[in-house]
């Protein structure tokens, strides 16, 4: 009884979402917070300037999203989307029952964050012989999610998640956006719908629901966003001193990695704050 | 289907701190399991490509043939199939995500260990940088508490036991004493070793320390 009560009083605590507009992390957790219809404040970080309290709330990282409830952090994406569920069970989870769908919901999270995000990261960040091996990549990748939907693990579903979308959804689904946005800015050709006929379909389907679009960005934000990163690298690569932006950012599940030189006079966030962003 | 056996398989190699982690929590919930050591220096086997065909690594645990990947899904595995066993994980949503946070951060000790043997020069002295920074963040963690997860051995510990017989090792390569300038951390590793979950699982400092010497010819690096 009591412990119903400590529950109860803990779960009507207030949420406070710290993020970035263009933070695909932070994305994955406004998403998740409205699937959950739950009530969130959310204060808008500026990552050239990060305030006190983002790097009170989170010293390790120093990143956003970092989601504080009841007074307490919690920093990570997709650490935090599995407290949601934990905190609160009873509103539509986002992984599934069975503990072996769960593994595999997981995993394909970690395959997102640590190996597709970053190819299609690089192939923001690079030009020439360097970015034909990013695509390349990108679509290696690609290829085992498709294999997965066709013949694998998320056979003959809508979602990754079923009929529902669930965690995989919320975290594949809240960066890929981008594909289209880099293919648009760097006029590289990402996800093909005659090659990954299945994972088009299911993104279309990611990108049409209610929840989603009143989650990401309008796609001219996200296009003068990603043009203006894109034209300050390649800027930078012609006097010699881009260094690899996003080609020595740590894999983390959060949004801003560490550059290696990010021009003085850059008002908004860095390349690698988007380019290992997916 | 053909050849796939019942129960628990963990497809492990000796000296991983990844497969430890398994082991450790394979012991500490009193669950039997066939131990199948792989080949990952020369050619890896079929049963290995087949069961983790993305990664191609170990761990993976095999139940009734099916495959869970990766040392942490793994654990969080053996929680939800085995739930009469001892909980890996504690039970408050945020103590969970606190033990998920930590245990995921100490994956750096491997990869940054991993740059601190295998490069040199400027490269070398950066490694040495993050890995002063990564075990001045876990023992800041871990402050004057017996264990990560307080008066008790938790998940936190299990995942980063793994990693301290390899500590000697880095401290050689990046000039720097665990015991001088991390005495808590220190102790706790101590600590965790007399556990016999552990004690049972880890290989000594020693052995580690010649598989390093084998992984750098085996990366052509010869000093």
């Amino acid at each position: 009884m009591e412990g119903k009560e400590e529950n109860a009083s803990a779960e009507a605590a207030p949420l406070k979402l710290l993020g970035s507009w263009a933070s695909s992390y932070t994305h994955r957790v406004q998403l998740a917070l409205r699937l959950k219809g739950l009530e969130f404040e959310y204060a808008e970080e500026d990552l050239a300037n990060k305030s006190d309290e983002l790097l009170r709330l989170n010293p390790v990282y120093k990143k956003v999203p970092v989601l504080v409830h009841g007074g307490r952090a919690l920093p990570e994406s997709v650490i935090i989307l599995q407290y949601l569920d934990d905190a609160w069970p009873e509103r539509r989870p986002l992984l599934p029952a069975d503990a072996f769908d769960r593994a595999l919901a997981r995993f394909w999270c970690h395959f997102a964050d640590d190996k597709l995000g970053p190819a299609v990261g690089a192939v923001f960040t690079s030009t020439g012989e360097e970015q034909e091996a990013a695509v390349r990549q990108v679509h290696e990748n690609l290829a085992l999610v498709e294999a997965e939907l066709r013949e694998g693990a998320f056979k003959g579903r809508r979602f990754f998640g079923g009929d529902e979308v669930g965690l995989l959804d919320v975290v594949l689904g809240c960066g890929s956006y981008w594909l289209a946005v880099f293919e648009e800015v760097t006029g590289v050709r990402l996800v093909d719908a005659d090659a990954f006929p299945l994972f088009h379909a299911w993104l279309r389907d990611f990108e049409a629901l209610d929840e989603v679009r009143e989650t990401i960005p309008a796609v001219d934000r996200l296009l003068e966003y990603a043009r203006g990163v894109r034209h300050m690298l390649l800027g930078l690569a012609g006097a010699g001193g881009a260094g690899g932006a996003g080609a020595d950012a740590p894999s983390s599940t959060a949004a801003d990695a560490p550059t290696a030189s990010p021009p003085p006079a850059a008002a908004t966030a860095t390349a690698a704050d988007i380019a290992v962003d997916i | 289907m053909a050849g796939e056996k019942k129960g628990l398989v963990l497809l492990d190699y000796w000296v991983s701190p990844f497969g430890q982690r398994c082991r450790i929590g394979l012991a500490e919930k009193g669950l039997e399991y066939e131990y199948s050591e792989q080949e990952l220096l020369g050619d890896r086997s079929e049963l290995l490509l087949r069961s983790n065909p993305v990664h191609k690594a170990v761990p993976v645990l095999l139940h009734d043939g099916r495959p869970v990947c990766e040392s942490l899904l793994i654990l969080h595995y053996l929680d939800e199939a085995f739930p009469n066993s001892p909980p890996l994980l504690p039970a408050d949503p945020y103590a969970r995500a606190q033990a998920r946070f930590w245990a995921a951060y100490s994956d750096k000790v491997y990869e940054v260990g991993t740059r601190l043997w295998k490069l040199r020069g400027e490269e070398q002295a950066r490694a040495r940088d993050d890995m002063v920074e990564v075990l001045g963040n876990l023992d800041g963690e871990l402050g004057d508490k017996a264990f990560f997860a307080g008066e008790a051995f938790g998940f936190v510990d299990l995942a980063v036991a793994p990693f301290t017989p390899w500590l000697p090792s880095y401290g050689r390569y990046g000039g720097f004493s665990v015991e001088r300038e991390w005495p808590r951390l220190a102790a706790w590793a101590r600590r965790c070793a007399g556990r016999e979950s552990v004690a049972k699982s880890l290989q000594p400092p020693e052995k580690v320390d010649e598989y390093i010497n084998v992984l750098k010819k085996h990366c052509g690096i010869n000093d």
